[in-house]
């Protein structure tokens, strides 16, 4: 008798590095990301990307990527959080309080480290109570959040209002020259980055001495938040336990996965971004408005879609909400490098490639998912 | 088959709201035996498997675990007193890969809290090879995987986490021919290391017949009867199988339409 003996592993084709790299999920925000890139450049004149140009695109990628990382690791493990805008200004508004009259409750004067800390307790407490109403009620973190979002902002502009009498500060003395804490969230970072460019003969001003000597501080902030978030996503418990949450939540606690506990953290987790978010913009410029924020949350979910993030949870990567902040940050600021061009195409672009990237998504779940 | 069971089950009632699910059951669980679990659309075998598995908290009755009384808060309770379910619809996550879903909830890692990634890979493609499948790549998400694979992979999983009862829901519905036979081939072979007792919930007459050595049959939340392989005729199955109406009398109700 001919009986051929086949066996499940000889159906698999083995794929070589670049059929697998194609395969990547990320690989459709990397495209984008690269046409962009050139774009731009192009567009600019390269000014885009001289000295200055890499510094202040830096600077509003690194705000979209840390606020995205938390957006996405959220999704994945199958929620939504509207509140991130509202918390920034909420946090935002904390802080410069706080430097400006003093700490609650007759404490004193606050320090730059004071005002964070006070703050980043609070933020993190309206996380865990928004992560418990959403576990406990079993309602959609939708509409959860989307009360938080006009809960923070009233509140924010309500604080303002009463302590203050305006719903603006400025004028705040320049922290970060007398306090370590406020430079290591406003002030510069990667000076050899520079030091080296102006070394090797570029990075100079009209006067023909080095022009920009660094990075805002929010980008080695992004860098910590989004190598943190990498790390556990694809390499610990933590993450297995995020993506099962995310998938089929069900699945994920008949195995003894705990779903909530991992839901509560998240929402920390999102709030923990936007506060340090906030904490990079107030010591920054030293200043604070009610209205910061606004609109962020749609901005960093739009992020953590374009990077490949799915809606519905349980699939997503880090890098490509890398793809994602980088694409869309470029966009944004745009403008600025290219002087014919009007900045609401932003919008344009922004939701044109999220539609995109939905399909494209889906395309992906359903090659995962067998069709269904 | 002699010796002491491994798990009793008595009286247990388990209530929805004003809907009795449950009303009083009780069985013992053999190692080394497969236990097939009968009944109709409906009859509770699922909410019986759901209160062993720590899914549900019983309403009334007492779980004995090797003579012990046992209450079970949870399904990591359950599967710490060596209780694995394989579920109707296999609590299994079809974005994630093979490995990931092997060891989810009980993932393998450093002292940092690192996965150690290629030995939870080697794992999970020996354990699954142990029982028939041989799976190459373990990194392809269970999505794209067969419907017997799947369950291979979902039994796999409990042995490895050290199940000493292994309760199968439907493990064949939803299968073709050939991957039901290979259901139960896996079956037969974890019934043979002799340690390991199996509940087989299943509406398939045949493959009851092919590996079970107890029968319990369920009707409306009540065992209308029960008893080992040799003790039950075949017209009995039959019988019990459908709620202990006669087959004939059925017959003649389809006939009459
Ligand atoms: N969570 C619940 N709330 C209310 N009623 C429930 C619940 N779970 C099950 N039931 C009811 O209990 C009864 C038994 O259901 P169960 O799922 O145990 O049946 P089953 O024997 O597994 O049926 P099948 O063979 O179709 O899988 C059904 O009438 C069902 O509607
Ligand atoms: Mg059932």
């Amino acid at each position: 008798m001919d009986v051929i003996e086949r066996s499940e592993s000889d159906r698999l084709r083995q794929e070589n590095w670049i059929q697998r790299t194609v395969r990547r999920p990320e690989i459709g925000a990397f495209m984008v990301m690269a046409v962009i890139i050139v774009a731009l450049y192009f567009a600019s004149d390269g000014r885009a990307f001289n000295a200055l140009g890499v510094k202040n695109n830096v600077a509003i990628i690194a705000q979209f990527g840390i606020i995205a990382t938390g957006a996405a690791l959220l999704m994945i493990a199958g929620e939504f959080d509207l509140s991130i805008g509202s918390m920034i200004g909420f946090a935002g508004m904390s802080m410069a309080m706080m430097l400006k009259w003093g700490l609650p409750f007759g404490l004193g004067e606050a320090t730059p480290f004071a005002a964070f800390a006070v703050t980043l307790a609070m933020t993190l407490t309206l996380g865990w109570i928004i992560g418990n109403i959403v576990v406990r009620s079993g309602l959609s973190s939708f509409i959860v959040t989307l009360g938080f979002l006009f809960f923070l902002r009233g509140t924010t502009e309500v604080s303002f209002r009463l302590i203050n009498k305006s719903t603006q500060i400025s004028g705040l003395p320049d922290y970060k020259e007398t306090s370590w804490f406020a430079d290591l969230m406003g002030g510069e970072v990667f000076g050899w980055f520079y030091d080296a460019w102006f070394w090797l003969g570029g990075n100079l001003n009209r006067k023909g001495e080095q022009w920009v000597t660094g990075f805002d501080a929010r980008f080695l902030w992004w860098i910590l938040i989004a190598g943190v978030a990498w790390l556990i996503l694809s390499r610990t418990q933590l993450g297995n336990w995020i993506f099962a949450t995310g998938d089929d939540k069900e699945a994920a606690r008949a195995n003894g996965v705990p779903v909530n506990k991992v839901k509560i953290g998240l929402f920390m987790f999102t709030a923990f971004c936007a506060t340090i978010f906030a904490a990079c913009q107030v010591f920054d410029t030293n200043t604070s408005d009610a209205a910061k924020g606004n609109l962020k949350e749609l901005e960093a979910i739009a992020i953590a879609v374009v990077g490949g993030t799915l809606m519905t949870g349980g699939f997503g990567s880090v890098l490509g909400v890398i793809f994602g902040a980088v694409t869309v940050g470029l966009v944004a600021n745009a403008v600025f490098f290219i002087p014919w061009i009007d900045g609401s195409w932003f919008r344009v672009f922004v939701g044109t490639v999220l539609l995109a990237a939905v399909f494209a998504n889906e395309r992906i779940r359903k090659r995962i998912t067998g069709g269904i | 088959m002699a010796g002491q069971p491994y798990m009793r089950v008595e009286n247990l009632v388990k209530r929805f709201g004003p809907f009795t699910a449950l009303a009083g059951v009780s069985l013992e669980i053999f190692p080394g035996e497969v236990h097939a679990l009968l009944g109709d659309n409906g009859a509770g075998k699922s909410t019986l498997i759901k209160i062993l598995a720590g899914v549900h908290r019983a309403s009334e009755g007492q779980i004995y675990v090797e003579g012990r009384p046992v209450t079970f808060r949870s399904p990591r309770d359950a599967t710490a007193a060596g209780i694995g379910t394989v579920y109707q619809d296999l609590a299994l996550n079809q974005l994630m890969s093979v490995t990931r879903n092997f060891f989810m909830g009980r993932e393998i890692k450093n002292r940092l809290g690192v996965l150690k990634m290629d030995e939870m890979d080697r794992i999970a493609h020996d354990e699954m090879l142990k029982i028939g499948i041989d799976f190459s790549d373990p990194t392809q998400a269970v999505g794209t995987m067969s419907g017997g694979q799947r369950q291979t992979l979902a039994i796999a999983r409990a042995i490895y986490f050290g199940a000493k009862v292994l309760i199968l829901d439907e493990p064949t519905s939803a299968l073709g021919q050939k991957q039901q036979m290979g259901v139960l081939k896996t079956i037969k072979k974890v019934r043979k290391r002799g340690d390991i007792a199996i509940i087989f919930i299943t509406h398939n007459e045949i493959h009851s017949r092919l590996v079970a050595d107890r029968y319990t049959f369920l009707a409306l939340g009540k065992v209308i009867g029960a008893g080992t392989r040799d003790s039950l005729e075949h017209g009995e199955i039959r019988r019990l199988m459908a709620g202990g109406a006669e087959m004939a009398d059925l017959e003649q109700e389809l006939e009459s339409v």
